[in-house]
């Protein structure tokens, strides 16, 4: 059987939320990635047997958002659609997902990505005024309702942002910054190691600015569309260490090192990537942007999830036949600045290799010139459904630039797993 | 073969409309008088255990399209009018009269005649499906309903919704008629007839439940049921009936002049000033025009240009190359049929203002609820804007809509060539360049045609196809099958420059910029034009288009056709002078806010003499017959094949008055002898080609003198 390509991809700027996208609903920026994508691979709709995309929190609007965007995009009402949610690696699930659907013959060619609007999640009311109201609505008398609405307390009223509530573990209680925060002091990681991590984003992100103007879109938005989008508005000019050491600490204000700063922003953003079998890509005449070589998913503690990229690289590792040492290039997508060094730590260990994989070696330092060569979460940001999909966009171009052989691609997820796809050209 | 089958089962009947060899029902004379004789039998059943009456057709999404508008056409006298009307108007009161509960079971169209025998019965239901369309739309034939729908309607429905129903041809859904009232049940498609039979036996039985009424907010209520509401309502509607007729159109005034004067008193009144009304009208030459029109446009929906049977590629994705005025609403227009479009343009400040005005068109469709915000959020979706040829090749029909230049659109013809599959049909929307020339260094010219919209692409019902020498009859089939897809009435023309309309408009616009010229003032000149009937003044027109536009478009017809086409110095001095039109805010005249002034620039330019006396009917005269014999030649050519494709093509793309009935038509009303004799006058006194009577219109002219 042959392997699993990836024929292009497109996305979306990634935008930080509450921004130039803030009207663009996530099923808007999914279609507008699709569309292009059959545009620029000129594939007749009519050929995709299914869109699967990533999305973390689905707008109440669009359930089952792929098959919305698959609607939107043109592609025909008898073609199939799902959504997939894995937290963080929802983008990665989604071509995988589609690696595994071609695998057992559902499919033979799928659109996979993800997409994210992180300005569109809602307020949410509490269970309280929840069940009021739907009592309210099933009450027949007037004064039956008159009792029901007197039950109603100023605190009721209050709203719960469903981001905040989506961004805390429900297992353990924290926080995501809160779990970086105890990946920081587990591993002793300073302050300074995580901003000089985060400067280092921004430079390399800003630097890059030409080069990923081949994978995104542009898109036209605001009053009149006036507003021209062409670039991702995450990376900041002149970051300096001294800007990024006057802020404070956020999920533990008094001791802690994490700061919004060092950890990934809150972003919108969209991709897609067309995906088939080599033998199919080529009998249809395409050049395909690489190959997925092999995939794997780990769990671990909720409270550690940041550790996920140092169990799962060595898996995935595993499964390709290949070492650390081959990749060309790394990506541990940056959630927090202090949970990518933790995870470079922990591959470079011994105690780990020998607790957790009883493998006599390390799995091996990274280079960081090798890592995440042209920004990550913390400059570009991190629409969490979709940045499983561009990092695997993003690296096969870069491995195109550079003509490199293999790569490999992963992130940590929210809940306490990691997600890998070592890539090959 | 009857029309009408009544089958009778114990206590209740249905009667079944389904015209023998016809795929619609209209209530002709035969018709009726079969009805009558039903009537005769049911009004003696009724006394003796007949309960019920169901009414309904069998021709799938049709109940009863109307009267047979045949008949009223051939009326000579408005008594003999009055007196068919009072024939329907005494059939459809024995209908009311009937005692037997009657309800018309309406499975589709349902209109003008149909209509009133449905409101003649005491209930209607229809189905839930999107073919049932009910209304009174006679006046859009110069005509008004004429068998007692003014009377019965406004009874059931209330005045303000019988006024916009017959005034402004008001065509209501399922839907919308059960929330007016007008129908009291909606029931599936399939199972009409007998909801219909089992609603019809509650009534009978006194089971029913409450008859929904129309809802009606407190503004309406005031209006319809105070006299100072209803005075002022009344006030409004001849107030805007003015307006969109102009005085052009009588029936919509008439209509109303009616309902208000019997509004409120005994039905036998109301039904004789009725059939009066109808009588006045029926005769009108405005009625004549309207319903020859009528018909010319229902020919030309459905007019085989191509062989039967020619194969049509599906078109399932277009790409538009230009995303200027007419490429972004050609794009608008594509995505508003859900068919997804690539718009292309060389920079994004065009797609930008595409895209603003397409969303802006979709939003003024929702405000008017033609569509709900899902529909909306779709389609305008389906535009997909981009820089680069990349989608081309994936697009099965291309427009090419870039600026009227033909090194220029030569250029992105051999652009598209490359970037298209070889089976993608190529289509340029120019307006005065012939597709020969444009697609000359093309390595296939069979699958090239021309496709002229005209601005703005999505209210303009007309585009012209045009078939060049190598045009395939699959490329001209798929061109015309894929503008009737997009709502167009199409006319297939020959490939010479400016194609019909714009030829023939041309020569009327230039016409009026010599009169300028000759020291006539502007406004007078669009008056004039105006007074006509025309629904925008010549020199109003110039500056909508553009001036530059039009300067392009005339100068290339003047080399094209030479000495008859000159430009009249004035349009050239005013381009020279930078006055663009109305989107400079400058042009022949000056725009302010919401007004405008002649331009006084404008007079000076030319070097204009002392102000010649040109009387207001020889200037009418040079601005049609100029038309007249533009067409004449265009049909000598054999650009449009016969005269209806001129009247239908400056109708529907140059707003020529539908109530004069085309170009063509009117010419032979004024009569073509005098109209040529005239000519010959001007050719005389000004010693211009442009006069020359053409030898087809003389020739018609002698035919039209010979007795028949």
């Amino acid at each position: 059987m042959g392997r699993m390509a990836i024929v292009d991809g497109i996305r979306t700027p990634f935008v930080k939320a509450g921004t130039l996208f803030e009207d663009i609903p996530a099923q808007k920026l999914g279609a507008i990635c699709v569309r292009e994508l059959l545009e620029r691979t000129s594939l007749d709709p009519e050929l995709v047997d299914e869109v699967i995309l990533g999305s973390v929190c689905q707008p109440p609007d669009a359930p089952n958002i792929a098959r919305v965007v698959s609607l939107y995009s043109g592609i025909p009402q008898s073609k199939r659609a799902y959504t997939v949610n894995r937290n963080c690696a929802s983008g990665l699930e989604a071509v995988t997902s589609a690696c595994e659907k071609i695998e057992t013959g559902s499919d033979e060619i799928v659109i996979a990505g993800g997409t994210e609007s992180m300005s569109s999640i809602p307020l949410l009311f509490g269970k309280e005024i929840t069940k009021t109201l739907m009592r309210l609505g099933k009450a027949r008398s007037f004064f039956e309702k008159l009792h029901i609405l007197s039950g109603i307390r100023p605190s009721h009223l209050k709203p719960v942002p469903a981001l905040a509530l989506g961004l805390t573990d429900p297992v353990c209680g924290l926080n995501m910054g809160a779990t970086a925060e105890n990946l920081a002091k587990e591993f002793a990681i300073s302050r300074r190691e995580q901003d000089e991590m985060a400067l280092q984003s921004h430079a390399k992100a800003l630097a890059a600015r030409m080069k990923l103007r081949e994978e995104i879109v542009p898109v036209m938005t605001g009053t009149g569309f006036k507003t021209l989008v062409e670039d991702d508005n995450g990376p900041r000019e002149n970051q300096s260490l001294e800007s990024l050491a006057r802020l404070r600490p956020y999920f533990d204000r008094v001791s802690g090192s994490v700061t919004i700063g060092n950890s990934c922003q809150i972003t919108d953003g969209a991709c897609g990537l067309l995906v088939m079998r080599e033998e199919k890509a080529k009998a249809m005449g395409y050049e395909p942007l690489g190959y997925i070589r092999a995939f794997a998913y780990a769990g671990l503690d909720p409270a550690r999830m940041g550790l996920g990229p140092a169990y799962v690289i060595p898996a995935a590792l595993k499964k390709a036949g290949l070492a650390l040492k081959d990749m060309d290039l790394v990506e541990i997508n940056e959630a927090f600045a202090s949970q990518v060094i933790a995870s470079l730590k922990m591959l470079d260990s011994r105690k780990f290799a020998e607790e957790h994989l009883f493998a006599p070696e390390t799995v091996g330092g990274i280079d960081t010139a090798k890592l995440n060569v042209n920004g990550s979460g913390i400059s570009l940001g991190h629409p969490v459904g979709a940045t499983g999909s561009r990092l695997i966009l993003g690296t096969l171009n870069e491995m195109r630039r550079r003509n490199s052989k293999f790569s490999i691609v992963s992130l940590c997820v929210g809940g306490g797993q990691g997600g890998a796809v070592v890539l090959e050209r | 073969m009857s029309a009408l089958n009544l089958v009778l089962k114990d206590t209740d009947a249905i009667l079944e409309i389904d015209q023998p060899g016809s795929k619609v029902n209209v209530l002709n004379a035969e018709t009726m008088a079969e009805l009558s004789a039903i009537l005769d039998e049911l009004e003696k059943k009724a006394g003796a255990g007949l309960k019920t009456l169901v009414i309904t057709s069998k021709k799938k999404g049709i109940f009863i399209a109307g009267a047979d508008i045949k008949e009223i056409e051939v009326i000579d006298s408005s008594e003999r009018a009055a007196g068919l009307a009072r024939e329907g108007q005494e059939i459809f009161n024995r209908l009311a009269a009937l005692d037997l509960v009657t309800v018309a079971a309406i499975n589709g169209v349902c209109m003008g005649g149909g209509f009133e025998l449905a409101l003649a019965c005491r209930h209607r239901v229809a189905s839930f499906s999107d073919k049932v369309k009910i209304g009174l739309p006679e006046v859009n034939l110069g005509i008004m309903p004429g068998w007692g729908g003014t009377q019965r309607l406004p009874r059931l429905a209330g005045l303000m919704r019988a006024l916009n129903m017959i005034m402004s041809s008001q065509i209501i859904s399922g839907k919308d008629a059960l929330k007016a009232g007008v129908v009291d049940r909606l029931f599936p498609e399939d199972a009409l007839v007998e909801g219909a039979a089992e609603y019809a036996g509650q009534l009978a039985a006194g089971t029913a439940g409450e008859k929904r009424k129309p809802k009606r907010g407190l503004f309406q209520v005031f209006l319809e049921d105070t006299l100072p509401g209803r005075s002022l309502m009344f006030a409004q509607a001849e107030k805007n009936a003015y307006k969109k007729t102009k005085g052009f159109y009588p029936a919509p005034l008439k209509a109303l002049e009616v309902i208000k004067g019997t509004y409120g008193g005994p039905l036998e009144e109301g039904l004789l000033a009725e059939r009066l009304g109808f009588g006045e009208l029926a005769v009108t030459e405005v009625s004549r025009n309207l319903i020859k029109v009528f018909f010319l446009s229902e020919k030309f929906k459905k007019y085989p240009w191509v062989e039967k049977g020619t194969e049509t590629a599906r078109i399932k994705k277009c790409a538009v190359a230009g995303a200027g005025i007419m490429g972004g609403g050609i794009a608008q227009l594509i995505s508003s049929r859900d068919i997804p479009v690539r718009l292309k343009d060389i920079n994004y400040d065009a797609l930008k203002q595409a895209l603003k005005t397409a969303a802006g068109i979709f939003k003024s469709a929702l405000k008017r609820r033609k569509l709900d915000k899902y529909q909306i959020e779709y389609k305008m979706g389906l535009i997909s804007p981009t820089i680069t040829y990349q989608g081309f090749k994936n697009s099965d029909l291309v427009v090419e809509a870039v600026v009227e230049d033909l090194g220029i659109k030569r250029k992105v013809f051999e652009e598209l060539e490359k970037n298209t599959r070889p089976d993608t049909v190529i289509v340029s929307n120019t307006s005065s360049l012939t597709i020969e020339k444009i697609g000359e260094n093309a390595a296939n010219k069979e699958r090239i045609a021309g496709l002229h919209f005209f601005n703005p692409v999505n209210r303009m019902p007309l585009v012209e196809v045009i078939r060049t020498e190598h045009t395939s009859a699959k490329t001209l089939a798929t061109v015309v099958d894929f503008s009737r897809r997009l709502g167009k009435t199409v006319i297939v023309v020959k490939d010479v420059p400016g194609f019909l309309v714009n030829r023939i408009l041309v020569s009327y616009l230039n016409e009026a910029a010599f009169l300028i010229e000759e020291g006539m003032a502007m406004d007078k000149i669009d008056s004039i034009a105006c007074a006509f009937g025309m629904p925008m003044g010549p020199i109003e027109l110039i500056d909508e288009v553009g001036v530059d536009v039009g300067c392009k478009v005339a100068k290339i017809l003047e080399t094209a056709y030479g000495e008859r086409m000159r430009v009249s110095a004035v349009l050239d001095g005013i381009k020279k002078k930078g006055l663009l039109g109305k989107k400079a805010k400058k042009g022949f005249y000056l725009y302010s806010g919401s007004g405008k002034t002649p331009n006084p620039e404008i007079y000076g330019l030319a070097g204009i003499p002392a102000k010649k006396h040109i009387s207001d009917e020889t200037a009418l005269k040079r601005l049609i017959y100029g038309m007249i014999n533009e067409s004449a030649r265009c049909l000598e050519e054999n650009v449009a094949e016969s005269p209806q494709v001129v009247d239908i093509g400056m109708i529907m793309g140059a707003g020529f008055p539908p109530f004069r009935g085309g170009v063509w038509r009117y010419a032979e009303s004024v009569g073509l002898a005098s109209i040529v004799e005239d000519l010959r006058a001007l050719e005389k006194e000004f010693g211009s080609a442009r006069f020359a009577p053409s030898a087809y219109l003389i020739k018609a002219a002698e035919e039209q003198g010979k007795p028949v």
